[in-house]
């Protein structure tokens, strides 16, 4: 019996228990209700202080805005006095302000603290004034087991810090500097007048540019150059890499350059370059874009035509390139002239959500020394990235094809032909830094026939 | 029990619910109004807006645009008219300052420094919150 009594007993407890608390709960949840309702009160009552106090405050600075807009310019030469229904059109209808004096005492505190302000805003008024020059440049650093630009090194290094300046000289005359500090293939650092060019702006149509400036063939060369920050990639295709960093391409001309774009219709814009220059010389292996002028050699001369798309194919753009040189090998004697023919396509789709480059160059040089004809080479990449948020994959596909009979190429100590394939992933830290990391592969398939293997990390940022 | 729970309990949240919503939606609604402006002497189109601000069209006839952003309403104005974030735009004009060589728009600190600057600049264009005369309003947004 007692093993039948003992449980209703403590079912009984259990109930009486289950009761009490429930009980109490009910008691707190009522109080817990009745508190809510009060503090809701006081909440809506302070609401509705918000509101009104918005609503003075926001009257009260179109009053202060429109005053002034009726004060005459702080700037020297200003000339545009506020008609006198400025007031009116500025408050827009706004109630009128309540005197101060009639306002609780911290709101008058808070209006008192906000007519500073205002004043201060009208003491600063023409900041925006136009002086000065603007400069802007970006720096990156790098870390992996070779060298990203130079393969024979391996650990951490100092890519480059890249300064550049768009002062604001007037109406139509432009210029552009850009001072580069970059390791050299020597592992010095090295100083480079990247680009000096002054212009003359017809129109929006038409610029025209004189110094040296980044040779606009295909697209990558212009739009990204020392840019690292915005470019997605970890580092330029090698076969438009920098003349001094294994690149077989002019990357900079010394000369002059016509640029400009024009719509065409709808949202179809149409943009074009022609350029005439230096003829680039070769020495100690390297183009050189014969900045002081030249000796020996030719101009060079070419062009590029796109198209830029609107409306349903917004961020697409198609292009053409192509120009025409005489390099002067100046490391043999006596020097050596090769005739460089280059045609190139390009294709960019670049949107919210991709960025995608194709570019493809062929070469059709004549040997205007040795008279061995000419010879038929090809470059190109395929590279496609995709924008997730703040991280960018991407993959690349690049090769270069150079004929080795070919003297322009043999001549040149990255000559040599070759193919990469990269995977990476961009990783924007902020607006304007970002962390790059890219494992590659690379094969040289002449000369020395040999490949390796890259993981590489970079930190770049612009400012 | 139902009478503790009662709907009396809901009611007055529902209030001030309402209440913040209605605030925000008067703060949504005079934020609503963007004003394009440009000084009064500058044939300039509404079609032109989006090419002046990301530095496409930097000429209007023989006039040199001067494109001004004001800060107390850059975020109203890329969303509705260029319809990008100030991430994008910061971007955008980045790369076309680097490959073109120009310079990203000024900024003022204010309508009355915008509708100031615009009035006094030939060429100047700028968005305000408040309409303004003496000016060229180009679009209402």
């Amino acid at each position: 019996m007692n093993s039948i009594r003992r449980p209703r007993r403590q079912f009984a407890r259990r109930w009486s228990s289950a009761l009490l608390v429930a009980g109490l709960g009910h008691a707190l949840v009522t109080q817990a209700a009745a508190d809510d309702n009060d503090r809701i009160a006081v909440l809506e009552q302070k609401l509705d202080q918000s509101l009104q106090l918005i609503r003075e405050l926001a009257a009260r600075v179109h009053e202060l805005e429109a005053k002034i807009a009726q004060q005459p310019p702080a700037t020297p030469g200003a000339n545009a006095p506020a008609p006198a229904g400025a007031a009116a059109a500025a408050t827009g209808g706004a109630p009128p302000p309540t005197p101060a004096a009639a306002l609780p005492p911290e709101t008058a505190q808070r209006l008192t603290q906000l007519e500073q302000t205002v004043d201060q805003m009208a003491a600063n008024a023409g900041h925006a004034e136009d002086r000065g020059m603007a400069m802007h440049g970006f720096a990156d650093v790098g870390i992996g087991n070779h060298n990203a630009e130079f393969p024979q090194y391996q650990g951490a290094d100092i890519a480059e810090l890249d300064f550049f300046l768009t002062p604001r000289l007037g109406t139509n005359t432009r210029a552009l500097f850009e001072l580069n500090f970059e390791v050299a293939q020597d592992g010095q650092v090295g100083v480079d007048l990247e680009r000096a060019q002054i212009g003359y702006q017809f129109g929006d149509s038409a610029t025209l540019w004189i110094g040296r400036f980044h040779t606009p063939y295909g697209y990558y060369n212009t739009a990204f150059h020392h840019g690292q920050q915005i470019a997605t990639s970890l580092r330029r295709p090698r076969f438009i890499e920098f003349e001094d960093h294994g690149g077989i391409m002019p990357a900079h001309t010394v000369g002059m350059w016509l640029t400009g774009s024009e719509r065409v219709g709808g949202e179809t814009k149409l943009t074009y370059d022609l350029y005439l220059g230096n003829g680039q010389r070769i020495t100690g292996g390297q183009l050189d874009m014969n900045n002081a002028g030249n000796k020996r050699g030719g101009a060079i001369y070419g062009g590029n035509l796109g198209v830029l798309f609107g409306g349903r194919l917004d961020g697409l753009k198609i292009g053409v390139d192509a120009f025409q040189t005489r390099i002067a090998d100046v490391d043999v004697t006596p020097a050596y002239f090769t005739q460089v023919r280059s045609y190139g396509v390009y294709s960019v789709y670049d949107t919210d959500s991709w960025e995608n480059i194709a570019e493809f160059h062929v070469f059709t040089n004549s040997d205007l020394t040795g008279h061995t004809g000419s010879h038929h080479s090809d470059a190109g990449f395929a590279q496609f990235g995709y924008r997730g948020g703040r991280f960018i994959p991407y993959a690349r596909y690049e090769r270069g094809s150079f004929q080795q009979s070919d003297n322009y190429f043999a001549a040149q100590q990255t000559g040599q032909s070759y193919y990469r394939d990269s995977l990476g992933v961009r990783f924007d830290v902020d607006l304007v830094s970002a962390l790059k990391m890219e494992i590659a592969e690379t094969h040289f398939t002449d000369r020395i026939i040999s490949s390796f293997d890259e993981i590489l990390l970079q930190y770049a940022i612009r400012f | 029990m139902s009478r503790q729970r009662t709907p009396a309990t809901p009611r007055p949240a529902a209030r001030l619910l309402l209440a913040v919503l209605l605030a925000a939606g008067g703060a949504r609604a005079q934020a609503a109004d963007l004003y394009v402006i440009c000084n009064a002497r500058v044939p300039i189109s509404a079609a032109d807006v989006r090419d002046l601000f990301l530095g496409e069209k930097q000429f209007s006839g023989a006039v040199k645009l001067v494109p001004v952003d004001n800060s107390v309403a850059q975020s109203a104005f890329l969303e509705k008219v260029l319809q990008m974030n100030a991430a994008k735009y910061s971007t955008a004009w980045t790369k076309k300052s680097f490959r073109d060589g120009i310079n990203p728009p000024l900024v003022a600190g204010s309508d009355a420094e915008a509708l100031a600057y615009v009035r006094r600049t030939p060429g100047a264009c700028s968005y305000v919150t408040t309409p303004a005369s003496d000016v060229l309003v180009v679009s209402k947004q």
